[in-house]
């Protein structure tokens, strides 16, 4: 059985006690006691509404008719609640009908829909991301217009890059925009690959669709973004006549089945400018790094709900004996729990997970002080910090959360493979997001090749130097300094390995590109060591106080993180000191 | 005739000033003379005026003030007889040939035997300027035409006549050589000599074809600039450099002297806009513009087509990033263009081999010199290849001179056995000689392997027992790797050697530390590899200092932080007239930490022109390095103490190779390493007393809020720490303090704001 129950206590401890600050102005109203009713109340949605979805909708699927798409059965009705109950607007900005709350208690939000039902969280997800882009680059008129419906739920959004011939490099795009003399335009082209392109649960679809003028540049440099309604909307702001946007037919896939994937016809559909001619890429990479994150957090969805699964199944499943002797006489065999490889298995879940919402959470909260912060300079680093990190969190989160569904499925065993248990489909499910809003092979070329040398290693300064910072002034902590210490060098060896790709890569680009995915892993292990450190010392001084079990435990994953993955950075070093020639020497023949 | 002791320059406008500017850097006395202006207050303003103007120009034509008291302003009619104690007398008056003369008759009149005497004109022919003037005159007389301006333009064209007398331009050849500090050229006499035939030539197509192409400026400037090596100007940003009002001039002399069927004619086009602008008064940037102006609203280019100024758009052509036989290739506006120019160009520049020039190195030279190109005409034909050449121009209808052809199938230029030669005009090669006792490192490295080498750096045993460390990192910035080559080079040079010149032949002797690595490693928090790099620099530094063998370094150009600490810790300094010195840490936000700052005190405490007590010095050395302070010629760096007084300065730059081996070579015999120096520092007090020094600075707004802090970092080490006045400290325990304000600098975001606006825009950042 998928089993899930939300990780609030943890969730508490990253919000409250590993990242707890004073309210950013505009934020005040969310207090500690707020944020923990939202928590609780999304965990209630979450489990009560969600998960009983989950694997009916992945045996269900979407189903496509005539132009029609309907989602699974009970996605209507958790839809409605979800937009009722105001999910969908709670870090939308209040001025469009959005609660306005903190990035922080929204990721976390993000992370319970993800375990507990994936394909439903890229609805209410995708509009989130089309309302983001138009809020920052939108006319006034068109926000006005559009964004409180989109807010509330009563109308879903979309983002439209991908066609047939062009995924990665969206320079080949070829959809085209006609200047209409009213100031709208003529959308015409083909699309694929659109999530919630076409589905039965909001009254309207807000197509965000990058198209090229007539006029436009070659390349990139040429793409402007156009907002294409399914439906035009009338005076009263209601749905009117149905625009030229069509659904072709929807993907079948390997994984989240209740998730319309469309191929979308544009067919002299019309559509209004956003943002300048030829800028449509800067609009839509608003879209693209929140998405990122969005879909960092899929990973972590992900893998909770397989670490939770597993848990139960390894306490559950009696076979074989201990290694060192009957633990449970009285029963025909010891529980799968007592075996060191199968600890080992859940161990490493549970210890990338506690990592990834805490980094998740300092990432969030980065992007709230980068909106917030009173200080210009300050946003400009803060948003130097969330640039540096997006690629990491997306890619290493969704790599680790697909691993975890492997994992959790290595315990079950069989058991995992069949369908029955539900494990297969979060494997199925975590794949996508490896692949989608930019693969992680992508995510870290953009983190060697243009995070990594900006500003001559600027942004770097905002990871690196608060690590460098805490060690200095924890290295000789009486209870953890040895540990500190063992991250101490994992952390060197990414200095050494970041110095490496600046030196080699600014001379030889396939240089930084054979390193590129290694790197983001170090990178990443490192990040999540460093959540583990900080959460290690403030875990040592609570032992004496209440919920000393939970800080225990939270002692005993750090360490295991610090010796039982960490070491993989020096591994990782090894790896992208290897250069290229591994990679390049083989004559393009021979494959 | 022998040595000249003292000159004259006659006619004090910009380029007879700036001449006799030179004979004073050399510190040679000169007279400068004018005509006695109508009702001017002194018979000698218009001498006297030119040498104010010249205190205040920049670039200084003087490299010292104390050189402006070597010029003697006069008139020539009270003044005249003066020039009977001259040895050598430039004339640089207006370009007419009946005032000319009637000047040498008077200068006839006085002037001693054998005293040389020589005329600046750029478009008289010499046959002229001596013609009736009889045979005395004509045998002391030549041409030394001197290039804008004379101290930093490192081209003489030198014209004799067939009466002229041989060991007189010969001795005129070697001081302007040895003492002025130029390249000397020999050309015949022929309109324009080599350089400027040749570059009008180049300009005026440049515009003709920009014209005729259709291009903007802004275009034709970037594509006939970085691919062939020749200044970012390049035609229509150079002809605003010079002026477009000397143009027509230069223009109108060219089409009256050379014969018919020159190529020059067909690229003389009357150009009605570049009329319409010198009316107007856009005569470039002497005046209030020319093709590029500035305004309020930023740089502004004018359109070819139709006379108006709009905003300079960047070009943006991957034709101008292009490398040269590549951009020969495109079939692109631009890349035609650049074809168009350069083509003809090359071929009017083999035209002039046997014409202009005895051969192809003359030209090659004026052009590198005259005109700042980083390959001459024939290194290009190289590049491109002489056969890619004649079948390009043949196709294009270009005109193939004989030289060229007969250059097919073969390189203008060919190494044998090491050595250059060239492709003379009677088809054979010649090999190429330098002048007597130049020493180029280039040459060397042709013929030899070096001693010792790592990626950052070389050792070349130069002969005689001496040995050269030559910087080979990216603009010779220092790093990990030279420094530790330089280490291997003291342990290993006792063996076998004497001593040790530190030079290089790169764009600038060394701007200091790699910043870009540095920023690199402080954003990435790497704490101990920069400690260890500070600690490196000053190990290597002190044992440089306290070697057994005496070392020269032969700084040229820009000598900056760690580049110019080097030099404090050499045991002596040959450098080039051309040094630009100075400790700029403080610019970056940090003080220097290689010893700098324990050197500078050290030196600054033994001037025995100092007051006593530890404060005067200490103070100096604040108010030098706080600045960031860089001295504008080698002569100035003594002022400052960067240099000794004893320390050698070389004019040529190509001599100060050999004449830093040879300083090197004096010190050998009984050499015996410094004594470390002690040290009485003010302590506390000291640096709360320079403290008040710099919150007056920032009181009058000259100082910024991190300056503050970067002050107080350096008076900290300048005053010694928690010294006490009574106390000794030693050489080590500044070190120690150095290192110390160092790594709390390095540490802090405003100076990594600094060093970054440094690298990012080249500018300091003033935060």
């Amino acid at each position: 059985m998928q089993n899930y129950t939300a990780p609030l206590r943890d969730m508490r401890f990253v919000l409250h006690e590993l990242h707890g600050a004073e309210p950013l102005p505009g934020q005040e109203e969310f207090s500690v006691e707020l944020l923990d009713t939202i928590l609780e109340e999304a965990g209630k949605f979450c489990t009560e509404q969600l998960l009983p979805i989950n694997a009916s909708g992945d045996l269900e699927g979407c189903t496509y008719e005539n132009g029609v798409v309907h989602t699974p059965k009970g996605f209507k009705e958790a839809y409605k609640g979800f937009s009722e109950a105001g999910w969908g607007a709670l870090n939308a900005a209040q001025k469009y009908g959005g609660q306005g709350a903190p990035e922080t208690i929204a990721k976390l939000v993000e992370e319970m829909i993800c375990s507990t039902n994936l394909s439903f969280g890229l609805y209410p997800g995708l509009t989130h991301g089309a309302s983001l882009a138009l809020e920052s680059h939108g006319s006034e008129e068109l926000k006005d217009f559009y964004l409180p419906k989109m807010v509330s739920g009563e109308w879903s959004g979309t983002m439209c890059l991908t066609e047939p011939h062009c995924g990665t490099d969206l320079g080949l795009l070829r959809t085209k925009a006609a200047p209409q003399n009213d100031g709208s335009y003529k959308i015409s082209g083909a699309k694929i690959f659109i999530s919630a392109g076409e589905h039965d649960l909001t009254e309207n679809i807000i197509h965000l669709v990058l198209a090229r003028l007539p006029d436009a540049p070659a390349g990139v440099k040429g793409i402007s973004l156009f907002l294409v309604p399914k439906f035009l909307p009338n005076a009263e702001g209601r749905p009117g006549a149905r625009n030229g946007v069509s659904c072709a037919a929807i993907e079948h896939k390997m994984g989240i089945k209740a998730s319309a994937t469309c191929q979308m016809n544009f067919d002299d559909a019309t559509g209004w400018l956003v943002g300048t001619p030829h800028k449509g890429m800067q609009a839509m990479f608003v879209m693209m790094n929140s998405e990122r994150l969005s879909v960092g957090t899929q990973g972590l969805g992900i893998g909770e709900i397989a670490y939770q699964s597993a848990v139960s199944y390894a306490r559950e499943r009696l076979q074989g004996r201990s290694l060192s002797g009957v633990k449970h006489p009285d029963k025909p065999a010891d529980p799968l729990i007592v075996h060191p490889d199968i600890r080992r298995m859940l161990l490493t879940m549970r210890a990338n997970n506690e990592g990834c919402r805490a980094l998740c959470v300092w990432v969030a909260q980065a992007m709230d002080r980068a909106a917030l912060a009173a200080d210009p300079v300050e946003r400009a680093e803060y948003e130097e910090f969330v640039a540096l990190l997006t690629p990491v969190v997306k890619a290493l989160f969704t790599d680790l959360g697909f691993e975890s569904a492997s994992t959790a499925m290595q315990v079950y065993g069989g058991h995992g493979y069949i369908r029955d248990h539900g494990i297969e489909q979060l494997a199925r499910d975590a794949r996508i997001a490896m692949i989608y809003e930019g693969t992680n092979g992508i995510q870290a070329l953009d983190l060697v090749g243009r995070k990594l040398p900006a500003n001559l290693g600027r942004s770097l300064r905002r990871f690196f130097h608060p690590v460098s910072e805490f060690i200095e002034a924890h290295s000789g902590h009486p209870a953890l300094g040895k540990l500190v210490q063992g991250y101490a060098r994992a952390f060197g060896a990414l200095q050494l390995a970041t110095a490496y790709i600046a030196e080699k890569g600014m001379s030889d680009p396939e240089e930084a590109g054979a390193a590129a995915t290694d790197y983001l892993r170090l990178f990443g292990l490192v990040a999540l060591g460093f959540m583990w450190v900080r959460m290690a010392v403030i875990a040592v001084d609570k032992m004496g106080g209440e919920d000393a079990e939970f800080y225990q435990a939270k002692i005993v994953t750090a360490r295991f993180f610090m010796q039982r993955i960490l070491p993989q950075a020096g591994a990782l070093l090894f790896t992208i000191k290897a250069g290229k020639a591994p990679l390049m020497d083989m004559a393009e023949a021979a494959f | 005739m022998g040595d000249i002791r003292k000159a004259a320059v006659i006619g004090a406008g910009t380029m007879g000033a700036a001449i006799a500017a030179q004979f004073a850097n050399a510190g040679t006395p000169v007279l400068l003379l004018d005509i006695v202006p109508a009702g001017a207050k002194s018979r000698n303003a218009l001498a006297e005026g030119a040498i104010a103007k010249m205190l205040k120009t920049d670039p200084a034509p003087f490299m010292s003030k104390s050189a402006a008291k070597l010029v003697a302003p006069g008139n020539i009619e009270d003044d005249l007889g003066k020039l009977a104690e001259c040895d050598w007398i430039v004339e640089a008056i207006v370009e007419r040939l009946d005032i000319k003369q009637d000047l040498y008759r008077k200068i006839e009149t006085v002037r001693k035997p054998g005293c040389a005497v020589s005329s600046n004109t750029s478009t008289i022919p010499l046959a002229k300027l001596v013609e009736g003037m009889g045979e005395g005159f004509a045998r002391d007389f030549l041409i030394t035409h001197f290039f804008n301006p004379p101290r930093y333009m490192r081209l003489l064209e030198l014209v004799t006549g067939p009466a002229t007398d041989a060991a007189l331009a010969d001795s005129v050849e070697k001081f302007a050589d040895v003492r002025l500090g130029k390249s000397i050229v020999r050309t015949k006499d022929s309109p324009g000599f080599i350089a400027n035939r040749l570059g009008v030539y180049w300009l005026m197509l440049g515009v003709i074809e920009a014209l005729d192409a259709g291009l903007t400026i802004e275009g034709a400037d970037a594509v006939m600039s970085k691919p062939m090596g020749i200044p970012k100007t390049g035609v229509f940003g150079l002809i605003d450099l010079v002026g477009l009002d000397l143009m027509p001039h230069i223009n109108a002399s060219l089409g009256a002297t050379l014969p018919k069927g020159d190529a020059f004619h067909a690229a003389n086009r009357d150009l009605p806009l570049i009329k319409k602008m010198i009316a107007e008064g856009y005569i470039g940037r002497k005046g209030k513009g020319g093709f590029y102006r500035k305004t309020a609203a930023g740089r502004e280019a004018i359109d070819l087509a139709s006379g108006d100024y709009r905003p300079v758009q960047k070009s943006n052509l991957r034709e101008a990033e292009a490398k040269l036989g590549k951009l020969l290739s495109f079939d692109t506006k631009a890349a035609k263009y650049a074809w168009r120019v350069l083509g003809q160009t090359l071929s009017y520049a083999a035209s002039l081999v046997g014409d202009a020039a005895d051969n192809i190195d003359a030209i090659d030279t004026a052009m590198r010199l005259g005109y700042n190109w980083r390959y001459g005409p024939f290194e290009l034909i190289d590049l491109i290849g002489v056969d890619v050449l004649v079948e390009k121009l043949a196709k294009d209808g270009f005109a193939v001179p004989a030289f060229l052809n007969a250059a097919r199938g073969k390189k203008f230029y060919q190494l044998t056995g090491g050595k250059r030669e060239y492709f003379g005009a009677d088809g054979v090669y010649h090999p190429l000689q330098r002048p007597a006792g130049v020493l180029l490192l280039e040459d060397i490295k042709r013929t030899g392997k070096p001693v010792l080498k790592n990626a950052s750096a070389s050792v070349w045993d130069v002969g005689d027992g001496v040995l050269c460390f030559e910087y080979t990192s990216k603009s010779n910035s220092l790093d990990a790797q030279n420094l530790e080559l330089l280490s291997q080079t003291i342990d290993f040079l006792p063996k076998a050697h004497k001593a040790l010149v530190i030079y290089n032949e790169g764009q600038n002797f060394s701007a200091g530390a790699n910043l870009g690595l540095g920023l690199f490693a402080a954003n990435i928090a790497a704490w101990s590899e920069i400690e260890k790099l500070v600690t490196a620099g000053h190990d290597v530094y002190k044992k440089l200092k306290y070697a057994p063998f005496p070392s020269v370094a032969a700084p040229f150009g820009m000598a900056l932080g760690g580049g110019c600490e080097i030099l404090l810790h050499t045991s002596a300094v040959q450098a080039h007239a051309e040094a630009y010195v100075g400790l700029v840490e403080c610019g970056v936000g940090l003080v220097p930490a290689w010893g700098g700052c324990s050197e500078m005190l050290a030196r600054w405490a033994a001037n025995p022109r100092m007051p006593h007590g530890p404060m005067p010095a200490a103070a100096k050395v604040f108010e030098i390095v706080s600045t960031a302070t860089v001295s504008k010629s080698a002569a100035e760096a003594k002022e400052f103490m960067f240099l000794k007084a004893d320390d050698g300065i070389s004019m040529n730059r190509d001599r100060l190779l050999a004449d830093a081996k040879a300083r090197a070579l004096a010190l050998v015999e009984g050499y015996a390493a410094p004594v470390p120096a002690t040290y009485r520092l003010p302590g506390a007090s000291g640096a709360v007393a320079m403290g008040i020094a710099a919150d007056e600075f920032r009181r009058k707004g000259v100082a910024t809020t991190y300056d503050m802090v970067v002050a107080g970092e350096l008076a900290g080490v300048l005053s010694g720490g928690a010294a006490d006045i009574i106390d000794e400290v030693t050489e080590k325990e500044i070190l120690a303090l150095e290192r110390a304000a160092f790594m709390r600098l390095i540490k802090n975001q405003g100076t990594l704001a600094r060093i970054e606006t440094m690298l990012t825009t080249g500018k300091p950042l003033r935060n």
